[in-house]
């Protein structure tokens, strides 16, 4: 099967798309010549043009509103933001019109949008350019938020937030866009709201996102080696959370790590722990539940800060392994 | 007291109405139909009032009667199939445009035969599938959605425009400054109506808003603006018919500037103590558009006396009829709550 | 009909205005438009409008009253009108209307006026207690009260469940029918992991979850006839020593200590004793033997049994391999023990198989007393109660004030000599005034 990067399966899902279907364009700052910030739309400009690939000024405000706009009348547009920090600046017609236009006009308006966010520490962007912030999006109804951790993933659930009839914001890890893997030739697609068990095992369950995937995974092939037995569940989509793959796990292992690069306070490992605790998995604990996710603190400039600010595959490893030694 | 320069406005006033209809294609029926709109419109913000007072409506209204004008000039001229987006005090450009009042009071009273099925009220209202895409709690809020509807249709190509209403306050947000620079670098076909009632909530537009009229910021955009006496039915008519014309040309949005004045508060919790009494009254009788119509009508023996209480009653009638729909129809069942979150 | 003058809704939310005062009066005229009451919301002062001309009439609500808005608050009666036509019920209206608010107020003054004398400040203080919380039983509030309530609270702090488990664990116990209360827990603050939890109720020495009690019919005979058994075919020796029992409860107030910090049981001093016991009896293995026919069997194994006073006589559970248990398996056991008999709950397994008893009359007060062996066992140690007093402490005659135990040890002379019991109460003695010894 061949391997392409995870920025290349996210170009090559909006091209195919584009392909498929003329309502499709993508609109944001620097897409066209530059080929985005992060180079994902490059060659765009060339196969669909200047209205397609639409180019605006730095208006991050308008570029979602008018997204919403947009997909209120029938098209379907592609919001991409250049950092998942600046969404800050479009939370309104995200959170306000987009997310509640359908209900408050009881039922009788649909916005198909995507908006592109990329997100997440570790390339010295500091903290204005390095912000998780999917615990904010993932709290108003009528938005759907989406993270993917592989190529094959983002190509996937790319396709299929295009096509949801609904506002869907699509959360790309920064660190992750040189990252190879298998993607086969041909459409496919994944649904929204399903997770996937990256790694199974027997004795612990984490349940991550994103790159934290990529780290827990290494960590689960090294204890693996030592008989501890690491289940790796990776959510992909944030909300609606696909909360029954949890439930089943934690029953099965009796044991819960929350891994995100977000934030504690008010994280969404908070929502995962409300979940168990709320379900029959409660009674198949074994040990308290736990999370360990970013450090309450604007993401630092200098690298080592920056590095003890998320956790690291260390962190991970050691805090599986006290759960498992009953330290807590 | 706030009063208008009539010196610095671009249209000139109508004073001869069977004149001015034939330089605009208008039929005395027409005219005539106007009149009744612009008294229709009244006697719902009145009856709104009303039930509201009664307490049958559950949160707060923005009425805008006094402008009825701005309303029915534009609800006329425009084309059907236009796409339509409103500020927040929108019951006169819905009625304008010719919605249905039952389903008005209905989504005001919160019933699920409202327009929006009693989940919008009325800050919320929209027949989206009349190109009506609502009115918006925000303000502002329609001017960032104006600029994606122009960009579909153009790139759609139909025929259509957008016209964005939204109130002076609104000229002050950041969308408005984003919305009007990317409408102008892609020509999209916005009419951008700015339909200018000197106040805010409580702020006077001269203490907050660095440089006015309005028109001169669009003109900062290079976007082409009028601004033009909002009190006369026929003067909007005529601007926001050519304004129209020029957006759907592909020549790119324009701009109007309408001034009005409105009678009641800001909402429903607005005890009026930033203006004098004086004010008002004044407004409500020199400058009240039904009233100025109504004597132009009158001069040109397009009705009389008689005919102007029958069509008071008429409306009236209407309007009891729309309340007594209202009361009769069914709560929303509380099982459906959760209902159209997710398409 | 009279035109009813209604009170407009005027904002959000509100549903009552407070009239100020009336600006006409009943039986005046007034026009339509015209002003006619001003009134006051919790947000500002306005004046209400006639809603039509004619005469006022009825006043329902008075100047400083409460008025619920969308109600109505007068009638207004045009030319030839009157109020005949209004049903009475609509022409009144109840004016008590109830002000929580300055109810409230009262008794925060009142609380806020409390007395407490010095000394109930600094332990409120001390003891981390709201003062304000606490009632005085007389006029102020004293030491004595903030006490009461400290301890008040700490109950009302203990959990509901005595013993900490994880829910997997809960659930295994109940599928496998095994009592948490018998396990012991390998997780932090003594928890119980689903690990600790065995696949079988452990059988060696007691059935967990076991609710019907064996019958021991006739007890009282049964107790009877054994004890004139032993008293008269057992030759009994008595042996009675004093011991400083200060190194001891030093040694348990330090174990009991931690215990406190790790959530766990405190250790009792019968348990302490237990412990001791067998470590004594492990050196002298004919205090722990019984005579059967003509053999002495010495037992591999010390099984003690604990006298126990319970409401229709005597009993008597063993710890059985209490050599092989640690103190604190010994202090769990005996608090199970105890618990079984309390409850009528102990099963035959648990009062049989003993090898030597102590029985503790100490808790009564007792100095010192005999006991009367158990056959077929060939000791019995009967320990009286701790005694603070002064004994001469060194060679240069110091006296000091020492807690004091008196142990009585009766022996069967056909199986120990007198020499024999005496040095295992000696021994016992060593041990448990100089306690480190049981390390060896």
């Amino acid at each position: 099967m061949p391997e392409i990067t995870y920025r290349e399966a996210i170009h090559d899902a909006m091209v195919e798309e584009m392909r498929r279907d003329e309502n499709v364009f993508l609109i944001g700052e620097d897409i066209g010549t530059y080929g985005g910030a992060f180079g994902v739309s490059a060659g765009m400009l060339a196969e669909f043009g200047p209205d397609r690939i639409r180019e605006t000024p730095i208006s991050e405000l308008a570029i979602v509103g008018a997204a919403a706009g947009a997909a209120m009348v029938g098209m379907k547009p592609i919001a991409e933001l250049m950092f998942m920090d600046f969404v800050l600046l479009a939370l309104e017609p995200l959170m306000n019109q987009a997310a509640k236009a359908r209900y408050m006009f009881g039922g009788k308006a649909t916005v198909p949008m995507v908006v592109r966010l990329p997100g997440g520490s570790g390339t010295g962007a500091a903290a204005q350019h390095s912000q998780s912030l999917e615990s904010i999006l993932m709290h108003i109804p009528g938005i759907k938020v989406v993270a993917p951790s592989t190529a094959y993933d983002a190509k996937g659930l790319l396709l299929s937030a295009i096509r949801d009839p609904n506002p869907v914001c699509f959360v790309e890890h920064k660190l992750l866009y040189k990252v190879k893997g298998e993607v086969p030739e041909g459409e496919y697609t994944i649904p929204l709201g399903v997770a996937d068990i990256k790694h199974v095992g027997s004795d612990i369950t984490v349940v991550t996102s994103g790159i934290m995937v990529q780290k827990s995974l290494a960590v689960a092939k090294k204890l693996s080696q030592e008989g501890i037995s690491v289940e790796v569940l990776d959510l992909r989509t944030l909300r609606p959370m696909d909360t029954q793959a949890i439930i089943n796990s934690v029953k099965k292992t009796g044991r819960l790590l929350v891994v995100h690069e977000a934030v504690q306070t008010g994280g969404w490992a908070g929502e995962v722990m409300a979940v168990v605790s709320s379900s029959e998995a409660f009674d198949y604990l074994d040990a308290p539940m736990r999370r360990l996710t970013g450090k309450d603190v604007p993401i630092p400039y200098n690298r080592f800060l920056e590095a003890a600010a998320v956790p690291q595959e260390d962190d991970i490893e050691a805090e599986i392994r006290a759960i498992v030694s009953n330290k807590y | 007291m706030t009063t208008w320069k009539k010196e610095e406005f671009d249209n000139f006033e109508t004073t001869d109405v069977l004149v001015k209809s034939k330089e605009l294609g208008l039929s005395q029926e027409q005219l005539v139909d106007m009149y009744r709109t612009m008294v229709k419109i009244r006697l719902f913000e009145e009856m709104a009032d009303k039930q509201y007072a009664l307490g049958k409506v559950h949160g707060t209204m923005h009425l805008s009667a006094g402008q009825e004008a701005v309303a029915v000039g534009t609800g006329f001229a425009i084309t059907k199939g236009d796409y339509l987006l409103n500020h927040h005090r929108g019951h006169g450009h819905f009625i304008a445009s010719g919605a249905d009042v039952n389903k008005m009071m209905a989504e005001f009273l919160g019933k699920e035969t409202g327009y929006c099925r009693g989940r919008g009220g009325s800050m919320h209202i929209a027949d989206v599938t009349a190109n009506n895409l609502g009115a918006n709690g925000i303000v502002g809020g329609g001017l960032q959605l104006a600029a994606g509807v122009g960009l579909a249709i153009q790139m759609k190509k139909t025929e259509q425009i957008v016209l964005t209403i939204f109130g002076d306050g609104a000229a002050n947000e950041g969308i408005f400054h984003e919305s009007l620079n990317m409408a102008a670098i892609w020509d999209l076909p916005i009419l951008y109506l700015c339909e200018n009632n000197q106040y805010g909530m409580s702020a006077n537009v001269a203490r907050v808003s660095a440089k006015t009229p309005f028109k001169d910021r669009a003109a900062a955009y290079g976007i082409p603006g009028y601004y033009i006496d909002g009190n006369d039915v026929l003067a909007v008519y005529e601007f926001i018919r050519n304004a129209a014309e020029n957006a759907r040309s592909g020549k790119g949005p324009v701009f109007v500037e309408a001034q009005t004045y409105r009678y009641f508060g800001h909402s429903k919790s607005d005890r009026n103590l930033y203006r004098t009494k004086e004010e008002i009254d004044y407004w409500k009788s020199v400058e009240d558009p039904i009233i100025r119509f109504e004597k132009l009508l009158l001069t040109a023996n397009l009705i009389n006396d008689q005919s102007i209480s029958k069509i008071k009653e008429e409306m009236s009638e209407v309007i009891d009829e729309s309340v007594t729909f209202a009361e009769n129809s069914p709560e929303p069942d509380v099982k459906d709550v959760m209902e159209w979150v997710y398409a | 009909m009279p035109t009813p003058f209604i009170m407009p809704k005027m904002d959000m939310d509100q549903e009552v205005v407070t009239i100020i005062s009336w600006l006409k009066n009943e039986g005046d005229r007034i026009e339509k438009g015209e002003s006619v009451i001003e009134v006051e919301t919790d947000k500002i002062v306005s004046e209400i409008e006639a809603p039509e001309s004619g005469i006022l009439a009825n006043i329902l609500y008075h100047e400083n009253d409460e008025a619920p808005v969308t109600k109505v608050v007068a009638y207004i009666l045009k030319e030839g009108e009157s109020l005949d036509s209004i049903p009475i019920g609509e022409k009144t209206v109840e004016t008590t209307i109830s002000k929580p608010e300055e109810a409230s107020k009262d008794t925060v003054t009142a609380k806020s006026t409390l007395h407490a004398t010095p000394l109930a400040e600094k332990v409120s203080k001390d003891l981390g207690v709201q003062l304000e919380q606490v009632s005085p039983s007389g006029s102020k509030v004293t030491r004595k009260d903030v006490e009461a309530f400290a301890e008040r609270m700490k109950e009302q702090v203990t959990p509901r469940v005595s013993v900490p488990a994880t829910p997997a664990a809960r659930s295994l116990a109940e599928e496998r029918g095994i009592d948490l209360g018998v396990l012991s827990g390998s997780g932090p603050r003594g928890r119980i992991q689903a690990a600790d939890v065995p696949m079988q109720a452990p059988t060696t020495i007691f059935r967990a979850g076991v609710t019907t009690s064996v019958p021991l019919v006739g007890k009282r005979k049964r107790i009877a006839e054994r004890l004139t058994a032993s008293y008269q075919s057992t030759p009994h020796i008595y042996i009675t020593v004093e011991v400083d029992m200060t190194s001891s409860e030093s040694a348990r107030k330090q174990i009991n200590m931690l215990a406190e910090k790790e959530g766990q049981l405190a250790i009792s001093v019968t348990a302490f004793l237990v412990k001791m016991v067998t470590w004594a009896l492990g050196r002298h293995p004919y205090l722990n033997a019984s005579l059967q026919d003509d053999k002495i069997l010495l037992s591999e194994d010390a099984n003690i049994g604990i006298a126990t006073a319970i409401d229709d006589g005597l009993i008597v559970p063993v710890i059985h391999s209490a050599n092989k248990l640690s103190l604190r398996e010994i202090n769990t056991q005996l608090r199970y023990l105890t618990n079984q008999a309390r409850t009528g709950a102990l099963t035959a397994e648990q009062v049989t198989g003993g090898t030597f008893t102590i029985s503790n009359l100490g808790m009564f007060g007792i100095g010192s007393f005999t006991a009367i062996i158990n056959p077929p066992q060939s000791a019995i140690l009967a320990v009286g109660g701790l005694v603070r007093k002064p004994v001469v402490v060194d060679e240069n005659d110091t006296i000091a004030v020492r807690p004091m135990m008196n142990l009585t040890l009766g022996a069967d002379h056909r199986v120990v000599d007198g020499a024999v019991a005496a040095s295992f109460l000696a021994d016992l003695v060593t041990v448990l005034e100089t306690p480190e010894l049981v390390l060896y």
